[in-house]
Parts: structure tokens; sequence; C-alpha cells
């Protein structure tokens, strides 16, 4: 096991088609149509240019940094996907191979895994750190210890966003496809040890799981970054005990979570 | 809170690109100045030069097998060359308390591309190619645990061209923080159609062998390569990473501020971090792609923070850019000052730019370097700069 170090939780965020934030999925208020994410928040520029996998982790970066009341010009950010911008890829590839076409030079810029790290660190004129990594369904996990490595060393916020595009169908076949989601967690430090007011999490680590993840769709629990929506329902339940972020197809790495009335 | 970190033991360090596979080679290319930059051998309708990798590389066999990508061997070629460092290495630390983060710009793009073209002729993907076993971050990740026997955290930073410089600083944050007690970290790219059609697309391509702050510089070339280092809490360093600064320009998606401010800001942070001067620094192997705009906010930069005196060098005009591999690439070729005591001469920068008022080093110079600073700047506005010192 990893020794681990806790940190509390300051705000959480999430984009679904069917439930475009936090808020809406904490009252299971369903859209009466899948929404796109507008990305409202990022430049007039950025938003017409931008891939619905960066929109919709900028709209779920917003929420948690917005409830955690991180400053948005200083704050860290860790952003992370397993395909990341595997769609606007594939239109290059198709543009290159299948057109015989010159790429978009636009499309190449914005397909780097850091399009959306890089889109919000522009909108929020924030010159201090973000980083976009993956690890497959180990994605959550690897995040949140980026994060809590960042948090050791500068005691202060850091806001996490996992998110994936649906699923690329050129490259998955359809039982193991998944639909958009993006989610966030915003952590800080914790005030002391007596801290009784708010959900604490540990870890990550290896270990067995005693709490179960949430019930979702097929389509919604096949996505990669699933670990991060299980990990924000348990805070949300309020229930203490440890949370897998991998639903099992990763390396094991749980989350401990602590609740005040747990 | 830690603003000043403990400085890291790197205790092994390898690479593998145009300049050969392994650090005496790349050594004897640096010291007889050869270019290996050459005409690309991936055909694209335009001229262009590359620094492909022309050592054989290992194959993977047995269970590994359907892993096998010339990005994973890459990685075997590495970790065969750290054999008895990364022994020793598990002599010293449970196999959980070892992290593999490393990066990558392009993952398995150039195997992804192969498949796509399969589909596109025959309307089905290659009866062996399988996206997470041959795409994915995760994919090399799992090679690279097979092959070294680590079993703590790892993860892929991609963040374009720092994306390998970045996992320094992460090693150092989670050894400072007890997290783990040493990390295996590098980065790896291959080269590929779409990563050139791209950067000609965007008009940064030059058509010959790059020249980094010359008068005549026109583009970059593109390279592949891997690096990797081994850190740890303690252990017989070559040499110590002292301290990584990260900022972001908050600018442009894929054109660097104009005076180099986020590159600035990295530099400064790196030696905020070290609680050390500009004149403490005796050497910059710098991010000099070769772009008329890189060049000159970077030159910008460093000149703002360090003024004229200090040596600098890009080394890209040996080995092109590696883009995700650069990062730990530059920072091993970077090191190679406070080991060896020289640095080589920045191929292609005669006639320097009248406009870049820094010190570029048009010749190999030799002497005592103390510490050396490492840039990487970014797609995205993210900008890395890795700190050494001498032991």
């Amino acid at each position: 096991m990893t020794a681990s170090m806790e940190v509390r939780v300051a705000g959480m965020g999430l984009f679904m088609p069917d439930f475009p934030t936090a808020a809406d999925w904490h009252a299971q208020r369903r859209s009466a149509e899948p929404q796109l994410p507008s990305g409202s928040r990022l430049d007039r520029r950025a938003r017409g240019r931008s891939s619905v996998l960066t929109k919709a982790l900028a709209e779920a970066y917003f929420e948690a940094a917005d409830a955690a009341s991180v400053e948005l010009g200083e704050g860290s950010a860790v952003f992370g996907s397993a395909l990341g911008e595997v769609g606007t890829m594939l239109g290059l590839l198709n543009q290159m191979w299948r057109d015989r076409e010159e790429p978009s030079p636009m499309a190449f810029a914005l397909s780097v895994h850091n399009a959306a790290s890089g889109v919000v660190s522009i909108a929020t004129k924030n010159r201090g750190f973000t980083t976009s990594l993956g690890a497959d369904h180990d994605t959550p996990a690897m995040a949140l210890m980026e994060a809590i490595g960042l948090i050791a060393e500068r005691g202060e916020p850091v806001v996490v966003v996992c998110g994936e595009e649906p699923t690329p169908t050129a490259l998955v076949p359809d039982d193991e496809s998944w639909e958009l989601a993006a989610m966030a967690i915003a952590l800080a430090p914790t005030r002391g040890d007596n801290e009784t007011d708010c959900v604490r999490l540990r870890g990550p680590f290896k270990a067995s799981a005693t709490l179960v993840g949430s019930d979702l769709r097929a389509a919604v629990a096949r996505n990669p970054q699933v670990g991060l929506l299980d990990l924000i329902c348990a805070v949300e339940a309020g229930r203490s005990g440890t949370i897998a972020l991998d639903r099992g197809r990763g390396g094991g790495w749980c989350m401990e979570v602590l609740c005040p009335d747990g | 809170m830690t603003l000043t970190p403990e400085p890291i033991a790197i205790t092994g360090m390898t690479l593998s690109n145009a300049l050969g596979g392994s650090c005496n080679e790349v050594r004897n290319a640096l010291a007889g100045r050869e270019s290996r930059l050459r005409p690309s051998p991936i055909e694209v309708p335009f001229e262009t030069a590359v620094g492909a990798i022309d050592s054989d590389l290992p194959s993977l066999d047995g269970q590994l097998r359907p892993w096998s990508t010339r990005l994973t061997r890459i990685a075997a070629q590495l970790v065969g060359n750290l054999d008895a460092e990364l022994g020793a290495l598990r002599g010293r630390w449970r196999p959980d308390r070892i992290a593999v983060i490393l990066g990558t710009s392009t993952a398995g793009a150039e195997t992804t591309e192969a498949a796509f073209r399969h589909f596109l002729a025959t309307d089905r993907l290659p009866a062996d190619y399988d996206l997470w076993r041959q795409h994915t971050y995760g994919a090399v990740l799992h090679v690279m645990r097979e092959l070294t026997g680590a079993r703590g955290p790892g993860w892929v930073v991609s963040t374009a061209c720092t994306s390998s410089a970045k996992p320094l600083a992460t090693a150092q944050r989670l050894i400072g923080a007890g997290l783990i007690d040493a990390a295996i970290v590098g980065g790896i790219d291959t080269l590929c159609a779409m990563t050139l059609c791209g950067f000609n697309a965007l008009g940064a391509l030059s058509s010959k062998p790059c020249r980094p702050f010359s008068r005549a510089r026109d583009g970059i070339s593109i390279g592949e390569g891997g690096a990797l280092l081994l850190l740890e809490r303690g252990g017989e360093p070559i040499a110590w990473l002292e301290a990584v600064g990260e900022s972001s320009d908050a600018y442009h998606i894929s054109a660097p501020h104009p005076k180099g401010l986020g590159a600035q800001l990295a530099m400064q942070r790196a030696l905020e971090r070290a609680r050390c001067g500009p004149a403490d620094v005796d050497h910059i192997n710098a991010h000099g792609t070769g772009t008329p705009l890189n060049d000159s906010a970077e030159a910008n930069a460093i000149s703002e923070l360090f003024g004229e005196e200090v040596p600098v060098v890009s080394t890209k005009g040996y080995t092109g850019h590696t883009l995700g591999a650069a990062g730990a690439t530059e920072a091993v070729l970077a090191s190679f000052a406070l080991t060896d005591g020289w640095i080589p001469a920045s191929q292609g920068a005669e006639p320097v730019d009248d406009k870049i008022a820094i010190n570029i080093a048009t010749e190999r110079i030799s002497g005592k370097f103390r510490r050396v600073l490492s840039n990487s700047f970014a797609f995205g506005g993210n900008n890395v700069s890795v700190l050494l010192r001498a032991v």
C-alpha cells in the first residue's frame, strides 16, 4: 500500500448530457433533451473551436472551482482522460487519408491531450500550474494522486477534472461503447485534526472497496472515468468507507471517504 | 508548506534518439558535432528533415507481444540500457513504492494511423490492432511495469512538448510528500505522418534541418526518441534534481507569449524553489525549436532573467524536436555538462540572429558546470524548467 494523506472535499462539478451540472445530478433532475456542453465560460473563439470533451471538462471544472471558491486566476488544476481528444485525432486522420487534404492547423493544435487545460488556463488568465494525464481506467486515481502531491507541496486547493468523449466508434467495439461524461472534484488541505464539518478523503491506495459504486446505466458505467463519478456519489451520499476508482478494470486503486456522520 | 523541495538523487539515466541508442553513443555524436537530421523516411507530400532512430529496437515477445509497437520497443530499449541501475533500485525499494511517470504526446498514434489506413482500404481494422494495448497511455505503462517490476502509481503526462519534463516535478513532489520512494520518469515519442503534416499545416516545419537561434531559422525538424531517469530518495547520485518550475502562458493555444512571460515565469520559479539566483546557473539547454517566434520569445525570457552571459544551447539541431520526449531527453543532455564538463555547440545557429540578445554557444565549451537549466515549452502555453545540480 502506498502511504497516503488526508484532504478535504471543497467542491464538485459534473457534465453529462442528461445531467448538465452536479446539482442536477444530485437532485436527479434529468434534462428534457440530452445537452451538449456550451463552454460558456471559454473565450468566444475557443468555444467555437473546442471539442465536446474540452467544453465538458471546462463545465465540470468551473462548477467545482466555483463551489470551492477557488481563485480562478491562481488555482492549480489536474485534467485526466484516457483517450483525450481522440475524436479530433480521427478527424485529422480522415482529412489526411480519406479526403487527401492537408489537416486543419487549428484542429491539429487542439488535438493535444492538454487542449482543455490550455483553453481553461487562457480563459481564466491563470499562469499557475496545470497538467493533463492519462492512465486508462486508472486515470481518476492517478489524477487524484497528482493532486494530493500538489496539495502536500503547496498547501493550496487543486481541482481534479476527468472526462471522456463518447466512444470513438471506429476504434472501440459497440459492446464496449460509452457516453460523454466529465466530473470534477476540488480538493483542499485539511484545516486540522478535529475537522468534522466536511468530507475528507484519504488515498489513493490499493485496497478492497467497502462501498458499492452507484447504479448507473451501462453506457455511463463503461466510461473510463466513471471512478470519479463513483467517488462523487459516495461523497454526496455521506457514507464513510472505501470506494473503488476503477470499477475493477484498472489497478485496484481506491479512495477512503471520511464523512462527518458517515 | 514545502516550497523549497529536497533535491532528489538521479541514480540512472539513458536515452535513445537519432544520435544513438545510449548515453555514450549520443555523447560521442554531440562531441563530433554530428547532426543526424535526414530526409523523412515517412512518406509526406512535402520536403522536411527528421531525426529518426536508426538503432535496432528490441522486440517484445511472449506475453508482451500484443503490446508491441515502435513506442513500446523504444521503451524496452531504454529499460534494457538501465538493467543494472534498475536492479539496484529494486534492491533498495519495495516495488509498490516505485512509481512510473512518463510523458508522451503521440502515444501509439503511429500504430493507430497505420490501423486507420488499413480500415480505409479494407473497411476493417487489422486483426491484431487493439486500442488499449497499442494506442493508449496504459499500454506503455503496462509494458514499463512488466519490464521494470515497478508496482507503484503510474501515469502518463501528455502536455505536448512539456510531457516528459513534468514527470520530474511530479516525482519530486511525490517523494517529498512520502507517497513514493523512487520513480522511473521520462518520455517517448515516435514519428508519424499526422505530426509531420500537422506542424506543416501550422507553417512551423522547416524543409531542411532546423537551425535554432540562427538568422536563417525557418521552422522545426521533428524527431523521435525517448529518455528515462531514475529518481530516488537517496542512493548514489549521478546528479541532483534540484527544482522544477512550471507555469502557463494563459495566452494562446499554439503560439508562445511574444515576450516569453510564461517561459520566464517557469525559469524564475525553478530558481526560487531552489533558493538560488540567475548567476548560479552555468548553462541553459533551451527549448530552441527553430521557429522565428518561439526562439525570439525564449531568448527574450532568458535575457530578461539571466542577462547575456550564460551559455545557451539548443540540441534540436542534432536530434530534431522529439516533442513529448524532449523534456526528459534534454534534461539528460543538459546533465552531461555536469558530469562531463562540456557543452556542445548549438548546431545550425550560425549566423546567430542579431535580435537574439543571449549567449548562444556556437562552439563546444569546456569548463566546470555546477548548475544547468533545461527548458521545455508546449502547446496550451505549458512551460517547464528543470534545474539540475552537480554532485
